[in-house]
C-alpha cells in the first residue's frame, strides 16, 4: 500500500475515534462521577439524533444548530430522570455496591423504555439525510466535511470538559466528588446541586452526539445499543472518570480498528474490540492509563 | 413425521362435528358467500419490517383488495370474498411460527402467505409442509432450503448461482478484467460469495481484494479505502440495505468510482434512490422487472404507485411476490381451494407472470434467469441477460454526485 | 412453618403446576400449547438464572451465550445422537463454558461482572461467526431432524420443573448457604471459611446447564440456527428482567413473573409490541426503586407501608412549609 493510503488509512481511524470519544464522553461523566452505568445512553443518542433529523427534514434546521438545543433539551431530560429514578436511589441505597447494580437495573428499564418508545413513534424504518457530505481533500486524501466536523467537535469538546475539570472551581468539585463523595460533601461541596447536574450533562453530551451524528449516518431506533456498546468499550480502557483517557483510548482503538480491518477483514472488528474490551476488564480493571 | 394420536382424534372429532353441522345447516356451509379466509404473519416492527413493508405486505393488501374489487377471488367459476387474517410477527422467529401454527392448527384458514427473509422461511416451512399449505415464497432464498425438498414449498426468486453467474456473464461480456468483492457474514452473503467465486473460476477475472464484514457495521471506509488503493474495474457487495446505503455513501466520501458499482440487496429499493439522489445514477444491483417488463408489469407497479401513494415497489422481490399471487391466484381459479391439488397445480405447470414465465423444479423457480439492474434516469432498468433487458448496461458509472 | 413443611408446601405446588402443564396440550390448540411453551422456557430460563444470581447478587447477562452454545450443540448433533442426549450434550457444553468463564470473571463484582459477561456474550456469538464461516464457510445451520411434535414441549416443561426442584434442592445445602452467604457479604463468608471461589463457579455453572439444555430443546422449532438468533442478547434481558420483577433472591419470583409475563406479552404482543415492551421498562424501574425485593417480596405490609408514605407526604409537606428550618 502506497505511503500516501497508509497516511489517509491512519488519519481515517483517527477521525473515526473522534467520533467514538464525542460517543463515550457523556458516559463517562455518568459512570465515572456518579457511578451511573447508564446503559441507556446510546437511546438517548438515538432521541438526538431523531430530533436533528427532525429539524432538517420538517423545519429545514441545521443539525448545527438543533445540537445545542438537543444539548438543553435532554440536560433538563437528565434533571428530570436523576429527580425521578436516581434520587431515591441514592436514598435507598445501603452501600455503594447496591446502588450502581440498581442504577443499572433502572438504566435497563429506561434502555426498554425509550427503544420502544422511539419504535412506537417513528416505526422501525432506517432514515437518513445528508448534511455537508461533500468530500474535503487534505493533502491528496479524501474525508468526508461532516466526519471531520464530528471530529472537530469531539475534540473541542473533549477538550473543554479536561480543562474545566482541571481549572475551574466546579470542575475542582466534581473531581473532589469523584475521588470522595463523604470527603467532599464534608468541605461543603454541594453534592445535591451537582449530581443532578453532572447527570443531566452527561445525558445532554449523548443527545448532542447523536444530533450530530444523524449528520453521517442512518438513524433508526435501534441504532442506540451499538454506541452504548462502543462508549462503554471507550471509557473502560481508558479507565472510568478520565477525560484524558477516554479521548486516547478513543482516538487508539479508532486506529486499532482501521488497521485491523486493513489487514483482516471488517468482520475481525468487533472480535478485536470485545476482545480488547474483555482483556482489559480482566487485567487492567482501572483501565490501561490510570497510574 | 407422524401425528400423535390425539391431534388424530381431536381432528376426527372435529371433523365429525363440522360434518354434523353441516348437514344440520346446510346453507350456511355451503353458502356462496363465505369468504376464503388468507392467513399471514409478517414483520411490521423490527429488523425486518424495512424489507417486509416495501417488498411483501403491500402487495398482499392490494391483492386482496383487487380480487374483491372483483366480486371476490375466483375460486373455480364462483367468486368469494377474500379475508386477510394477519398479525405482526415482530421479527421473531417464535412469534412468526406461533402465529402460523394459530392460523393452520386452529383457525384452519383456507390459505396462507408467506413471512419475510429466509429465517422465516426456514422455519415456516417444515412447519406449513406438515400441515399441507403450499408457500409461495418471494423472500427466502438459500439453496439450503431448496435441498430440504419440502413438497409444499417453492421459492420465487433466482438463487445465488443464477444471480451470480448473470453477474458474471455480465462482466466477462463487459471487459472487466479486475474486481473487488465486499460479502456480508450471513447466509445470503456467503452463498453468494461462494456462488460468485464458483462462477468467476471459469473466467480469466482477477479478484484483488475479498473482505467480509459482520452484521451491523457502521463502518465501511476504512476497507474501502483498501480497496479504493487497488483500483478494481468493478466493486461487488454482497450487501443488504442498510450496508448498500453504507457503502455508496462512503465510496462517495473517499472519492471511490470503480466502472462497476454493484451492490446486492437494497439498490432495487425506491429507498436507495430517494437517500441517494442524483448519486443513484449508475449504480447497480439485484433487479429482475420494472414497469417495462411487460403490460402486466406497468399495470401492477401503477396500481401500487397508486394505492400507496407514490410508494413504488421494488425492483426484485415486490415483483417476484406479485408473481407469486397471480400463480396462487389462477391456481385457485383452476382447482379450487383444495390445498393438495393448488400444490399439484403450482408444481406441474409453467405459469404466466408479470416477471416473466415461472416454472417450478422442486422448490425451485427454474425459469426465471439470473438478471443485473442498473440505475439510469431515476429507473432501476434490467440491463442483463439481454433476452430480458429493458436498457443497455452504462459502463463506466459516473462519478458520485 | 418448619424446614420440612415449607418443602412439602413448595414441592405439592409445583406437582400441581406440573400436572395442569402436563395436561394443557389436551385442552387446547397448538397456538396455546405454543405460548405454555414460551411461559415454561422463561420459567425454566429465570429459575435458573435466579438460583445462582438472585442468591449471591451477581447480575449475569451471559444467559444469551449458555442458550446459544446449547443450541449449537443441538444443531450439530441432533442427527446422530438421540434426543436426550443432544440434550444433556447443551447442558454440558454450557456448563463447560461457564467453567471457564467463571474461572476468569467470577473475581470481580458488581457492574464489572454485568458489564463482562454482557462482553463475552457478544465476543462469543462474533467467535462463533468467524469460527463458522472460515471452517465450515457458511454461517448457519439447518436442523434436518424433526422430533415428535410433543417432545419439545415436555422436554422443556421437565427442564421447567427440574430447574424449581434444583432450586429448591439447592437452598437447602451448604452450596445454598455459601451462595447466600456471598450475596450477604462475600468477605465475611470467606473468612468464615467458605470457599467462595468454588461455590461460585459451581452455581454458575448449575444455572448455565439449564440455559444450554433449554437452547438445545429450542433450537429444533426454529429449523435454520445461526449466531445472530440463538446468541440473541435479548434473551438474557429478558431472562433478568422476569427474574428481577419477579423477585431473583426467592423460589416463586421469578416462576410467577414469567407466567404474568408470558400472558401479558401475548395479550400485548401482537397487537401493540411496542406497549409491551415499554411497560416492562417501566415495571422494571418501578420495582427496583419501590420494590427491590420483586414482587415475590409484595406483601400486606408493604402495601400498608406505600399507602402510608403517601398519606404521610402531604400533610408534612403542609407542615415543612410553616417549619422553621434549624438545621
Amino acid at each position: 500500500m502506497s505511503f500516501g493510503a497508509w497516511l489517509e488509512l491512519i488519519a481515517s481511524g483517527l477521525i473515526t475515534g473522534g467520533v467514538y470519544a464525542l460517543v463515550a464522553l457523556g458516559l463517562n461523566l455518568q459512570y465515572g462521577l456518579m457511578r451511573i452505568l447508564n446503559i441507556a445512553h446510546g437511546e438517548f443518542l438515538m432521541l438526538g439524533a431523531f430530533a436533528a433529523w427532525l429539524a432538517y427534514t420538517y423545519l429545514g434546521v441545521s443539525p448545527l444548530l438543533t445540537a445545542p438545543i438537543v444539548f438543553v433539551l435532554m440536560v433538563v431530560l437528565g434533571l428530570l430522570i436523576h429527580r425521578l429514578a436516581f434520587r431515591r436511589l441514592a436514598a435507598t441505597s445501603p452501600d455503594l455496591d447496591v446502588f450502581e447494580a440498581r442504577g443499572l437495573m433502572v438504566a435497563f428499564g429506561l434502555m426498554f423504555l425509550v427503544q420502544n418508545f422511539a419504535s412506537l413513534v417513528w416505526g422501525g424504518e432506517l432514515r437518513g439525510y445528508d448534511y455537508l457530505t461533500d468530500p474535503v481533500s487534505v493533502g491528496g486524501a479524501q474525508f468526508a466535511a461532516n466526519k471531520l466536523l464530528l471530529a472537530a467537535v469531539a475534540l473541542a469538546v473533549s477538550v473543554a470538559l479536561i480543562v474545566v475539570l482541571r481549572r475551574s472551581l466546579l470542575g475542582k468539585g466534581v473531581r473532589a466528588l469523584m475521588q470522595s463523595p463523604v470527603g467532599a460533601q464534608l468541605v461543603g461541596i454541594d453534592t445535591a446541586r451537582l449530581h443532578p447536574l453532572m447527570f443531566g450533562i452527561g445525558l445532554g453530551l449523548s443527545g448532542l452526539a447523536g444530533s450530530l451524528l444523524s449528520m453521517t449516518y442512518a438513524i433508526s431506533p435501534a441504532i442506540g445499543e451499538p454506541y452504548t456498546v462502543t462508549a462503554l468499550i471507550v471509557i473502560t480502557l481508558g479507565g472510568f472518570g478520565s477525560m484524558t483517557g477516554s479521548l486516547v483510548a478513543a482516538l487508539a482503538l479508532g486506529v486499532i480498528e482501521a488497521l485491523g480491518t486493513h489487514f483482516g477483514s471488517p468482520s475481525l472488528k468487533p472480535l478485536l474490540s470485545y476482545g480488547l474490551f474483555i482483556a482489559v476488564l480482566l487485567w487492567k480493571p482501572n483501565g490501561l492509563f490510570k497510574r | 413425521m407422524s401425528t400423535p394420536p390425539s391431534s388424530t382424534r381431536r381432528s376426527t372429532v372435529q371433523a365429525l362435528a363440522a360434518g354434523a353441522a353441516g348437514l344440520a345447516v346446510p346453507s350456511l356451509a355451503r353458502s356462496q358467500s363465505a369468504p376464503v379466509r388468507v392467513g399471514y404473519a409478517i414483520a411490521r416492527t423490527g429488523p425486518w419490517a424495512g424489507g417486509a413493508q416495501v417488498s411483501q405486505e403491500p402487495n398482499f393488501l392490494m391483492w386482496a383488495e383487487q380480487q374483491n374489487a372483483a366480486g371476490g377471488l375466483d375460486v373455480k367459476g364462483t367468486r368469494r370474498r377474500i379475508e386477510l387474517v394477519s398479525f405482526d410477527d415482530r421479527s421473531e422467529i417464535e412469534t412468526c411460527i406461533r402465529s402460523y401454527e394459530k392460523l393452520m392448527g386452529s383457525d384452519k384458514v383456507d390459505l396462507i402467505l408467506p413471512p419475510w427473509g429466509s429465517n422465516a422461511n426456514f422455519a415456516l416451512a417444515p412447519l406449513a409442509n406438515r400441515f399441507g399449505y403450499p408457500m409461495l415464497a418471494p423472500t427466502a432464498l438459500s439453496r439450503k432450503l431448496i435441498d430440504m425438498h419440502l413438497p409444499y414449498f417453492f421459492s420465487l426468486l433466482q438463487q445465488p448461482d443464477r444471480m451470480m453467474g448473470a453477474l458474471v456473464d455480465m462482466l466477462v461480456a463487459n471487459g472487466v478484467k479486475t474486481i473487488a468483492i465486499l460479502y456480508m457474514d450471513d447466509l445470503f452473503g456467503l452463498e453468494n460469495f461462494a456462488a460468485l467465486n464458483a462462477a468467476l473460476k471459469k473466467t480469466d477475472i482477477r479478484v484483488v481484494e475479498r473482505k467480509g464484514y459482520p452484521l451491523g457495521v457502521k463502518d465501511l471506509a476504512p476497507v474501502l479505502r483498501t480497496i479504493k488503493d487497488q483500483n478494481p474495474d468493478a466493486f461487488i457487495g454482497i450487501t443488504y440495505p442498510p450496508d448498500t446505503i453504507l457503502a455508496s455513501k462512503q465510496s462517495k466520501e473517499i472519492g471511490f468510482n470503480p466502472k462497476l458499482f454493484y451492490a446486492s440487496v437494497g439498490t432495487a429499493f425506491q429507498l436507495y434512490r430517494n437517500v441517494l439522489g442524483a448519486g443513484a445514477e449508475g449504480v447497480s444491483g439485484m433487479g429482475s422487472w420494472n414497469a417495462a417488463t411487460s403490460p402486466g408489469a406497468k399495470a401492477y407497479f401503477q396500481a401500487h404507485t397508486a394505492k400507496f401513494g407514490g410508494k413504488e415497489p421494488d425492483r426484485w422481490a415486490s415483483g417476484h411476490c406479485w408473481a407469486g399471487l397471480e400463480i396462487l391466484t389462477q391456481a385457485v381459479a383452476k382447482v379450487g381451494l383444495d390445498r393438495k391439488a393448488i400444490r399439484d397445480y403450482v408444481a406441474k405447470n409453467e405459469h404466466k407472470t408479470i416477471i416473466g414465465p415461472v416454472r417450478f423444479e422442486g422448490s425451485e423457480n427454474v425459469a426465471t434467469p439470473g438478471s443485473v439492474g442498473q440505475w439510469q434516469n431515476g429507473e432501476f432498468e434490467v440491463v442483463w441477460p439481454r433476452s430480458i433487458a429493458t436498457a443497455q448496461l452504462v459502463m463506466p458509472k459516473p462519478a458520485w454526485k | 412453618m418448619s424446614g420440612r413443611r415449607i418443602l412439602g408446601r413448595d414441592l405439592s405446588v409445583l406437582a400441581v403446576l406440573a400436572v395442569i402443564a402436563l395436561a394443557l396440550p389436551a385442552w387446547v390448540n397448538e397456538f396455546g400449547v405454543s405460548m405454555a411453551l414460551t411461559c415454561l422456557m422463561y420459567v425454566a430460563l429465570s429459575s435458573s438464572w435466579s438460583l445462582f444470581c438472585g442468591a449471591t447478587r451477581y447480575l449475569s447477562l451471559a444467559t444469551s451465550a449458555f442458550f446459544g452454545i446449547g443450541a449449537y450443540a443441538g444443531a450439530l448433533t441432533l442427527g446422530e445422537l438421540p434426543w436426550l442426549a443432544a440434550i444433556a450434550l447443551g447442558a454440558g457444553a454450557a456448563a463447560a463454558l461457564a467453567v471457564v468463564m467463571g474461572s476468569a470473571v467470577l473475581h470481580l463484582r458488581g457492574t464489572y461482572f454485568a458489564v463482562l459477561t454482557f462482553g463475552m456474550t457478544e465476543l462469543i456469538r462474533h467467535a462463533v461467526t468467524f469460527a463458522e464461516k472460515q471452517i465450515a464457510g457458511t454461517v448457519g445451520r439447518v436442523l434436518v431432524f424433526v422430533p415428535e411434535p410433543g417432545t419439545v414441549y415436555l422436554t422443556v416443561l421437565a427442564l421447567a420443573v427440574l430447574a424449581v426442584v434444583t432450586s429448591i434442592a439447592v437452598r437447602r445445602s451448604r452450596l445454598g448457604l455459601a451462595l447466600a452467604g456471598i450475596g450477604g457479604d462475600e468477605l465475611r463468608a470467606q473468612t468464615l471459611g467458605v470457599d467462595t471461589r468454588r461455590a461460585k463457579v459451581i452455581g454458575f455453572a448449575i444455572s448455565a446447564a439449564f440455559a444450554g439444555a433449554v437452547g438445545a430443546a429450542m433450537s429444533v422449532r426454529w429449523t435454520y440456527i445461526d449466531p445472530a438468533t440463538v446468541f440473541n442478547p435479548f434473551i438474557g434481558f429478558q431472562t433478568v428482567l422476569i427474574a428481577l420483577i419477579g423477585g431473583a433472591a426467592t423460589l416463586w419470583g421469578p416462576l410467577v413473573a414469567a407466567i404474568v409475563f408470558s400472558v401479558l406479552a401475548e395479550a400485548l404482543r401482537l397487537q401493540l409490541p411496542q406497549l409491551y415492551m415499554m411497560a416492562l421498562g417501566l415495571l422494571l424501574i418501578l420495582s427496583v426503586l419501590y420494590l427491590p425485593g420483586g414482587l415475590a417480596s409484595l406483601r400486606p405490609g408493604i402495601l400498608i407501608g406505600w399507602r402510608d408514605a403517601l398519606l404521610a407526604r402531604r400533610p408534612a409537606r403542609r407542615a415543612g412549609a410553616g417549619k422553621v428550618r434549624d438545621a
